[in-house]
């Protein structure tokens, strides 16, 4: 079992124990620089998409272009930030957000809009404001669908954050990018198997947070609903 | 008071919901729309709040353009209740009730007081303070949908079709206690519905529409229903009106015999238990299995109710209970139908029954609830239909 040998190699190597190579700090590298980016995205999408999922003005124009978005090469974008800005944290960040954004926005808007609209005739019937309606109908309400965007892009994330070696910065990308290039495979492996953890990490993370996250109202209704569903 | 001053509303694409309406809405009564889907009913009452805006002519809350008005604060002083309650799912229902005193900035502890006495008010049990919507049944989140609507002590209520998607005996329910709160709070209340039966059921007024929101007539609902204005009217009214026009009247009228004197007729006579509540008709000449006594209670029941007890009666009479269901007397269906017209039979009835307008010279009682104030009393709200007896 080679590959089993592999990762052994690759994890008791001093280098992975400490220094720059060290597997703590490529994975804190890895975690700041994909959070960063799910955080630019978040300020860019949420309230981008509370506005157009509350009006209803240009919704189509979101899914036209996220899927526009979605069809962008990173890596290309990637090499293309660094042409024009040189090797940045910026450079690689502006990829990851152009990634990250788009399915926070669609899952924003739809949130806003999966909205009952009785309960928003009510609530501004009875005399909430537009803003208060906003903030205090239609984000609870889209809170959960917010949160499932949120996670699809942060495991988008994580796992395209290993392009930030290609130009030369850090994270779990330089063991497979350098692994590639000095054919050291089991860096390579332990990498990817590095980053393949980390969103699975992610993806519970995530599902915990939808869990608790939710107003008790929501999540036992979610949850009578759900065994209503079964039943029927 | 509420006007309709030309009130119109067309909607961009050129349909026309509602075309020139001129209508009043008095105050501390219930004035009710009826009429088919579509005939603009809920447009018309959702100008009040300014959830439509007229595309012509204006609506008046006590002499105020309600369009001078900044919405949300014109909407917090109208309470406004929807057929799905609208409650917020992620609030408990102390939380949704105080909504609207959150809203006008009370601090929590005053608003949350407020709440736990509308829930009293509208019949919840405090436990369900606590509880989510979802937890409650269709008619409980009604009645807290009527409680928050209710929470800034608004004079104004605003109702559209509020109890059209509850089964039919919650939604009895719900009527009673509509009229229950009516006779105590005296809110100028406009209430939208489809249902004529509920319409006459609550209204002091009943405006019956047609399409553009044209008032085919506007009327209290006993002229309604024994003097529809024209065919279309009565066709919405439908065919047993009449019948249904004995439900606003009170069955205190009907001439009870005691049972001394009356408790045998046409070969039938008339058992009672030990606690002298009627166990059931058993007929002399045949098997002593008795058959079911259906009966009325005379100071809560309408005439209706006498009448069909006295129709399922095998004995053409129905017995009279009071509230603990101990029989005080019997009628005759010759007696039931004679109190239509206020006159008593001395012996079997002769007297005509129908048709069933009111007598100029015995002014009926026209409603058992009589929740129409009486301007020589301030309080006017319990009122009760003076009894022909006392003449």
């Amino acid at each position: 079992m080679n590959w089993i040998n592999w990762l052994n190699t690759f994890f008791t190597a001093p280098a992975r124990q400490s220094g720059p190579d060290a597997i703590t700090h490529r994975v804190t590298e890895h975690l700041a620089l994909s959070g960063e980016a799910l955080f630019y995205a978040a300020l860019l999408a949420v309230p981008l998409g509370l506005l157009i999922g509350y009006t209803g003005r240009g919704a189509v124009a979101v899914t036209a272009l996220t899927g526009v978005a979605r069809a962008l090469p990173t890596l290309g974008l990637v090499t293309l930030a660094v042409l024009v800005g040189g090797v940045t944290d910026t450079a690689i960040l502006l990829p990851l957000v152009a990634l990250a954004a788009p399915p926070v926005l669609v899952a924003t808007v739809e949130g806003v809009r999966g909205t009952d609209p009785d309960l928003r005739d009510a609530a501004l019937g009875i005399g909430l404001t537009n803003r208060q309606v906003l903030w205090q109908v239609c984000l609870p309400n889209a809170l959960p669908t917010i949160l499932s965007g949120l996670r699809t892009a942060a495991v988008q994330v994580i796992a395209t954050a290993t392009v930030a070696a290609y130009v030369g910065l850090g994270g779990l990308g330089r063991y497979v990018i350098d692994g590639l290039a000095t054919r050291d495979f089991p860096a390579t492996l332990g990498g990817a198997l590095l980053v393949v953890l980390l969103a699975v990490a992610t993806q519970l993370l995530f599902a915990g947070l939808i869990r608790y996250a939710l107003p008790r109202g929501v999540r036992a209704q979610r949850a009578a609903g759900a065994e209503t569903a079964r039943s029927s | 008071m509420i006007r309709f001053d030309g009130a119109a509303k067309r909607h961009p694409d050129g349909t026309i919901a509602v075309e020139g309406l001129d209508l009043d809405i008095p105050a501390g009564r219930t004035t009710v729309l009826v009429g088919p889907s579509g005939c603009g009913k809920t447009t018309i009452l959702r100008m009040v709040n300014r959830m439509v805006e007229p595309t012509a002519g204006r609506v008046l809350l006590d002499g105020t353009d309600v369009s001078e008005l900044p919405a949300a604060k014109l909407r917090r002083g109208i309470g406004y209740v929807i057929q799905q309650a609208g409650l917020f799912p992620h609030r408990r229902v102390i939380d949704n009730i105080a909504t609207v005193p959150y809203l006008l900035g009370w601090d929590r502890k005053k608003a949350r007081a407020r709440a736990a006495e509308l829930l009293e008010l509208v019949g919840l049990a405090p436990e369900l303070a606590k509880r989510y919507p979802f937890q409650l049944s269709g008619g409980q989140q009604q009645r807290v949908g009527v409680a928050r609507a209710l929470a800034a002590d608004p004079p104004v209520l605003l109702m559209d079709e509020p109890f059209s998607a509850v089964d039919p005996v919650v939604r009895a329910g719900l009527q009673d206690e509509l009229l229950r709160l009516q006779a105590e709070l005296n809110k100028t209340v406009l209430f939208v519905t489809h249902d004529i039966e509920e319409a006459v059921r609550l209204g002091d007024q009943v405006a019956v529409l047609r399409e553009h929101g044209h008032i085919a007539q506007l009327a209290d609902p006993h002229t309604l229903l024994t003097a529809p204005a024209d065919e279309g009217v009565a066709a919405f009214l439908g065919r047993d009106r009449g019948l249904r026009g004995l439900g606003l009247l009170p069955a205190r009228d009907v001439a009870v015999r005691p049972l001394t004197e009356g408790s045998r007729y046409n070969g039938w006579e008339l058992r009672l238990d030990p606690g002298g509540r009627p166990t059931g008709w058993v007929d002399l000449g045949g098997p002593a299995e008795p058959h079911p006594a259906p009966v009325f209670h005379p100071e809560v029941d309408t005439l209706r109710s006498a009448l069909d007890a006295a129709v399922l009666s095998p004995a053409g009479a129905v017995v009279a209970v009071d509230a603990d269901g101990r029989a005080v007397g019997t009628a005759t269906r010759e007696a039931v139908l004679a109190a239509l017209t206020g006159t008593r039979p001395t012996g079997p009835a002769t007297a005509d029954p129908g048709p069933q307008r009111p007598d100029p010279q015995h002014p009926e009682p026209q409603r058992p609830e009589a929740r129409r104030p009486d301007p020589q009393r301030p309080d006017g709200l319990d009122e009760r239909p003076v009894s022909t007896d006392g003449r």
